[in-house]
Order: C-alpha cells, then structure tokens, then sequence
C-alpha cells in the first residue's frame, strides 16, 4: 500500500515541464472552440504535435516512433494533458487497437500500421456496434464473406466515434453465420478510403460528434484480417479488456478503473461549483453561507471520491452513477443559471455545469452499457449462475434478418 | 483525491498486512459464528470472545514498542475491523484501540496504557465532546470511557457496571454523565487536537467494519438467490434481483479502497486530504444501509424473519454507523472541506 507523492528525478521534471509547456501552447481556447464546434474528440493538429514527440505512443522505444518513457513518464503524460482537457477520443481508441494489430496483424500491413500510428498520420476507430445490437456486439450481423485472396464486407457500424478522422476501422464481422454465435467472428482492419464505405455524422446530445458506417459491397485484401478466420472474440478480447478497465499498468499508478477519465468531469464540475458557492451575491452574502448548500456539495465529492477510488468493472459503474447524478445535482444547486449555455450573457463557469448534465448521460453507455458491467460483476465477482437467455448461445443466420 | 495529482496508487497489502488480514478473518470465522452473535445478546459482547481476541495481540498490536506494542498503525487495525465487521462479533474493538492510541498520544501513565494493551480494562470513546449525559456505544462494558470534557481529555469510572440501554442493535450502550463519575484529567497541552485525531481513527475503522459486515451480508443473500428458484429458473438469474446484489458489492468494494487509503493517510501524511475519513465514514454508512437492505430483501420474507441470519446484520448496520451521530453531519465536513481546499 502506498499513496505517496511521486518525488520526480531531473529526468521526469524535465518531462512534465516539456508537457506543461505543450499543454499551454497546444490546449487553448482556440482548441475549445475546434471541439465545441467539431465535438471530434481530436484536433489533427494537436494530435501531430503529439506524434512529433512520440506521445502517440510513449512508452515505445524512440526508433519505433515512441518516447521511451517509462510507467511514470506515461503518468505524467496522461495528468498533465489531462488538467487542461485534451480531446482523447480517437487517441484512446486508436491505442486500444494496437495491441492487437501488434499482434495479429499480417506482415503486409503490420509495420506500415504501427509506424503510421506513431507518426500520427494513423488513427483507427471502433467499429463494433451495429445499429440493431447494443452493446451486445457479439452479436454482430456484418457480413464478411470470403472471396478469393479478398474479403467483401457488407452491413453497417453504428457509434463508430472519430471515423471521419481516422484510417481505419477495428471491424468485427461475422464469417460464419452458422457457428454459434461467438465462434463465426473475424476481425479486420478496414481502411475507411475503401470504395463502399459512407460515413455518416450523428450528433449526440451532449455536442459530441459520432458516426455511423455503412459498408456496401466493400472489398479489402485478405492481409487485412486480424487473426485467425473465426477467432475474431479472442482477438477482440485484448482491447475490449482495456477498454473496460481491466487490469492496470503494474506500477501502482494506474487509475482505478477505465471510467476515471470521465469522472475528472465531476472533479471539474465540483471545483466550479466550489468557486460559485464561496462567490458573493449582489447583498454580499455567498450560498455556500447556506449548510444545506455545504452537505449538497459534500454529497456530490462523496460520491465522487467512491467513484475515484472503486477498481475494475465496479468503478466502471460507479463512475457513471456518480456523474450522471452529481451533474444533475450541481444544476440543481446553480439553478437557472446553470442552464444558460457557454457564451450566453449570465452563464455560470462559462456552461460548464450545463455542459456536465449533457455529458454525463454517455458515461453510461460508451464502451459497453452499465447493466453490461452489472450482469459481469454478477457472474464473475458474486458467482451468480447467467441467464439462459435466447441470444446467449443464438446461431445468427437463424435469428432472423 | 485530486484526479490530476501524480501519486501512488497502490492499494495492495504487502506480506505482513495480508498476514494479519488472514489471521482475523480465520480466527472470527472460526470463533464468532453467528450463534455467537446471538448468543451475546442483548448486551453484544463476549468476554471470551474478547480474551482470546487480546490473545492474539489485537489490542496492543497498534500501540507503540515502548507501550509494549507491536508499532503497527491504522491500516492494520482496519483489516481487523473490516474482519471482525464479517462475522460480527460481539466486542468492543474498535473504540477500545482507537481510546488506547489516545491516552498513549496523551502521555497517559504506563499503568493505564498497559492495562488497556492486555485488554483486562476495557476503554470506551465518547464521540463527540461530553457537555452532559451522553449515550456511548460500548460504555455498558467499558472499566472506563476517555472523553473531551470541558477542553480536558478525560477518563470517566462509574462506581459499578453502567446500566445497558437496550438498542436495535444489541450494542452494549450505556448513558455516561461526567457529573456522576469519577473523573480524571490527562494533563496534556493538545488534547483537542488529539480527541480530533482519535475521532478520525474511530471513522476509519467502524467504517471498515460496517464495509465487512455488508461484505457479510452480502455473501448470505448471494448463496439465497442461487438456490431459490421461482417460475421456473433461479432467482439470481433475474436481473431485478441480480443487479441489487451487484450495486452492493460495487459499494463494497470501493468502500473497502476509500478506506484503506484513509487509513493510510491518518498513518503516513494525516495533514493531507483531511476529511478522507469522513468521505469512508458517510460512504460506509450508505453502503451498509443499502447492502443489508438488499441482503434482506432478496431472501423475500424469509429474510425479513428473526431466524434469518440476515437479520442480524440488518440490525446492527445503523447501531454502529449511528454510534458517531449523524453521517450527513460527515457528508456536510466534506463539503466544508472541498470549499476550504477550492481556496476560499
């Protein structure tokens, strides 16, 4: 057990005052504006800037593209572009997949893949969900069908978030319809310039921009399946582990769970509501003069401390329940003015506690819903028997379309 | 904890920590099944269960080597406390250890410590600052009960045994009037700031037990949900009784982190994050009010009966959260303190 400051050597000061200074030339308000206006999620030129020093990728070796950091100087790297709020979206997505394109990718590709990614001048998406599936992407009715030394893809990928930006989608598709259902998939790197490909925007909510992907009739080469044909679960299961915050970095740095990148949102909207409660009014007195107002704010870092220190898929959970509830309860507190939206004459903290309710209902959701989690703690946590459910064990082709 | 400030994270016990974490939990598991529990009744405490406890070093184990203790700090005491929360168990651990700590911070004489290190005189904690008659959650069994009286940390004796209130949680309370007891003063400079300290201590350490005893809650309506079965398939593959139990062991497990990290902070940096201990103490409080419910309420009627042992866990839940007051006056100290460390 140890939750002491890391006491940083020349090497690692140097480190975080390089990013500092990064953060402060490259995360501006000009920035901002890209992503109110884009909600990307990525701003190629940061993301470059990036790649020049060989963050895209920092703990590789610097010949490969990377910065040679270590465990630490990766920490560092995370924190500090963290605070100021870089656009990590398709930076994130894009790491998930390398571990299996490192590992799985045929020799055709694999090199041009890693370096590009490196050099930044590739980015990759997930194409996971399709728009009848949910979260349930197992499920999967994407059809690759095998044809010669080519592959034909048809079908299409909903919440393909970054698509627009990046070079390739991770693709699960399904190769055999009459496998039960998790033993007919097969994962592809497909590149998103390939004929057949539409990709269309949808905005959520919350402002963020996501997409989804039509393939129609696409045709890639055989070099760009990931792994065996039909194996495509084991190979997905390396990023999907990731993403869903499962295991750590083994230097006792990690974050508790996957979702703590989103609940520093909470943190944000908590110190905004921190400096709005200690604000005089115009008859001098401050709300956070009101006690009601101190154990309301109390209850929300309650909760916010829980979400940070709650590992694994637990911390998945509670990260979400923990904003989507302390946002709503921030706007409460804030009142009308809350709601004015960034910019508007009378916006409290520029919007940012409207801002906080929008975004927190995707929390939910991304990388797999919250009742996901809930029915893996059940069975691998609590032990609980799964239901026998149609769909566990469907064979697809006789599941109806 | 600040998201964006580069600390450790490292929430593994190490050898000795794991050591003294298996030791309680086979020792309670083995000597305080629940009929131990119910035994104890309605007072809550076994002084056989107390003296083979003492045996095996748990109340001097966080005193000093100079008090003849083994230097082990409140990390330690909270895996015994999260252990003795599991099973129960019917003794007064908690406040005895955290009054023991206090009186050696004190400077308290060597005869007192000593006899509270070997357990033969067992010390209770008044939990707010004493202006009059007060309820004390272990005073019914306590030889003595350390207090703040008047800016004085004080030891208050009753002439005999004081008179057990009988409570929900079959807990031995006891009401203690300063005025009517014997009442010695332990001369010392910073006895606030040392009654404050132990308060925290106490926080840290029942909310660890109170994350054990939903831990135990827990296990007995999971092992319920998988055998009862009802129109046709087991219960616990219904998502409106699996995702309850699911909510309850997310609690649980961050519980148990917050307070691990609390008590290491009140170990290591007690300067830092100074309302850590009440975040573990108002989320504890919250995790065990929901938890027992749900281990109750899945077990249907069954668990609402006496005989169901869940009942007992439901019954002691707000018996030990309540014992410090009021957790939203904890939830309202953490708001205090985000707004203090905002900066204003």
């Amino acid at each position: 057990m140890d939750f002491s400051t890391i006491e940083l050597d020349e090497e690692h000061l140097a480190l975080r005052d390089q990013v500092r200074a990064f953060a402060a030339e490259y995360i501006t308000e000009e920035e901002f504006e890209h992503e109110h206006r884009t909600g990307d999620g990525f701003n190629e030129r940061v993301h470059l800037a990036m790649a020049e020093r060989g963050w895209i990728v920092p703990r590789w070796p610097v010949e490969r593209g990377g910065a040679g950091l270590d465990a630490l100087g990766a920490r560092i790297l995370d924190v500090e572009l963290g605070r100021p709020g870089l656009p990590w979206i398709t930076l994130d997505t894009t790491r998930l997949v390398l571990a299996a394109v490192e590992r799985y990718a045929s020799d055709a590709i694999r090199e041009d893949v890693l370096a590009g990614v490196a050099a930044g001048r590739v980015r990759m998406c997930l194409g996971y969900t399709e728009p009848d599936g949910g979260s349930d992407i197992a499920s999967a009715k994407t059809r690759a069908t095998r044809d010669g030394d080519n592959w034909v893809i048809n079908g299409s990928k909903i919440f393909t978030t970054g698509a627009h930006n990046c070079q390739y989608t991770f693709l699960i598709a399904r190769t055999d319809p009459d496998a039960p259902k998790h033993k007919g998939l097969t994962m592809f790197l497909v590149p998103l310039d390939t004929p057949g490909i539409e990709i269309q925007g949808i905005r959520t909510f919350c402002g963020e921009r996501t997409n989804i992907v039509y393939f129609d009739d696409v045709r890639i080469s055989d070099d760009y399946r990931l792994g065996e044909v039909n194996a495509g679960w084991g190979v997905l299961h390396g990023p999907l582990d990731v993403e869903h915050g499962i295991g750590g970095d083994g230097a006792g740095l990690a974050d508790q769970s996957a979702t703590v990148r989103r609940v520093r949102q909470l943190h944000r909207a908590l110190d905004a509501a921190a400096r709005w409660a200690t604000t005089p009014g115009s008859d001098g007195s401050r709300p956070a003069d009101d006690p009601a107002v101190r154990e309301r704010i109390g209850a929300v870092a309650v909760q916010l401390e829980a979400a940070l220190h709650t590992p694994g898929a637990a911390g998945r959970v509670k990260c979400s329940d923990a904003i989507v509830a302390g946002g709503a309860e921030l706007l409460d507190l804030v009142g009308p003015a809350g709601l004015l939206s960034g910019g508007t004459p009378g916006a409290v903290e520029g919007g940012l506690f409207d801002y906080t309710h929008r975004y927190s209902p995707g929390t939910a959701t991304y990388g797999g819903t919250v009742e996901v989690f809930r029915n893996i703690i059940a069975q691998h946590d609590l032990g609980l028997p799964r239901a026998d459910l149609p769909g566990n064990k469907a064979f697809i082709a006789r599941s109806g379309s | 904890m600040d998201p964006f400030e580069l600390r450790r994270q490292d929430f593994s016990l190490d050898e000795d920590q794991e050591a003294v974490r298996e030791a309680f939990a086979t020792f309670f598991a083995k000597e305080c099944p629940t009929s131990v529990v119910r035994a104890a009744e309605p007072v809550g405490f076994d002084a056989a269960l107390w003296a083979r406890l003492v045996s095996l070093g748990a109340t001097s184990m966080a005193l000093p080597e100079r008090a003849g203790g083994d230097d082990a700090g409140v990390v330690e005491l909270s895996l015994v406390a999260e252990e003795l929360g599991r099973a129960l168990a019917p003794v007064p651990f908690v406040e005895h250890v955290v009054a023991s700590r206090l009186l050696v911070a004190a400077g308290a004489e060597a005869r007192l410590v000593a006899a509270a290190a070997d357990g033969s005189r067992i010390l209770g904690l008044a939990l707010s600052p004493l202006t009059g008659p007060q309820v004390v959650a272990t005073a019914a069994v306590a030889d003595a009960v350390v207090g703040l009286h008047d800016g004085d940390l004080v030891l208050l004796a009753a002439p005999g045994r004081r008179r057990h209130l009988p409570n929900q949680a079959s807990a031995p309370f006891a009401l203690v009037d300063p005025a009517a007891e014997t009442r010695t003063v332990v001369a010392v400079p910073n006895a606030a700031a040392l009654y404050e300290r132990a308060v925290r201590e106490w926080k840290v350490l029942t909310a660890a037990a109170l994350i054990g005893l939903t831990e135990g809650a827990l296990a007995l309506g999971v092992e319920f949900v998988k055998t009862r079965r009802t129109l046709g398939v087991v219960i616990a593959t219904l998502q409106g009784v699996s995702f309850p139990l699911a909510d309850v062991h997310i609690g649980v497990v961050g519980g148990r982190q917050l307070c691990r990290r609390a008590a290491w902070f009140l170990d290591h940096e007690p300067d830092t994050e100074p309302a850590l201990q009440a975040v573990a103490m108002a989320y504890a409080a919250e995790v065990a009010t929901h938890g027992v419910d749900v281990a109750q309420h899945v077990q249907g009627g069954l668990g609402f009966t006496a005989e169901a042992d869940s009942s007992l866990f439901y019954l002691r839940a707000k018996g030990w959260a309540l014992a410090g007051g009021d957790p939203r006056r904890d939830v309202r100290r953490v708001g205090e303190s985000r707004l203090r460390a905002a900066g204003i």
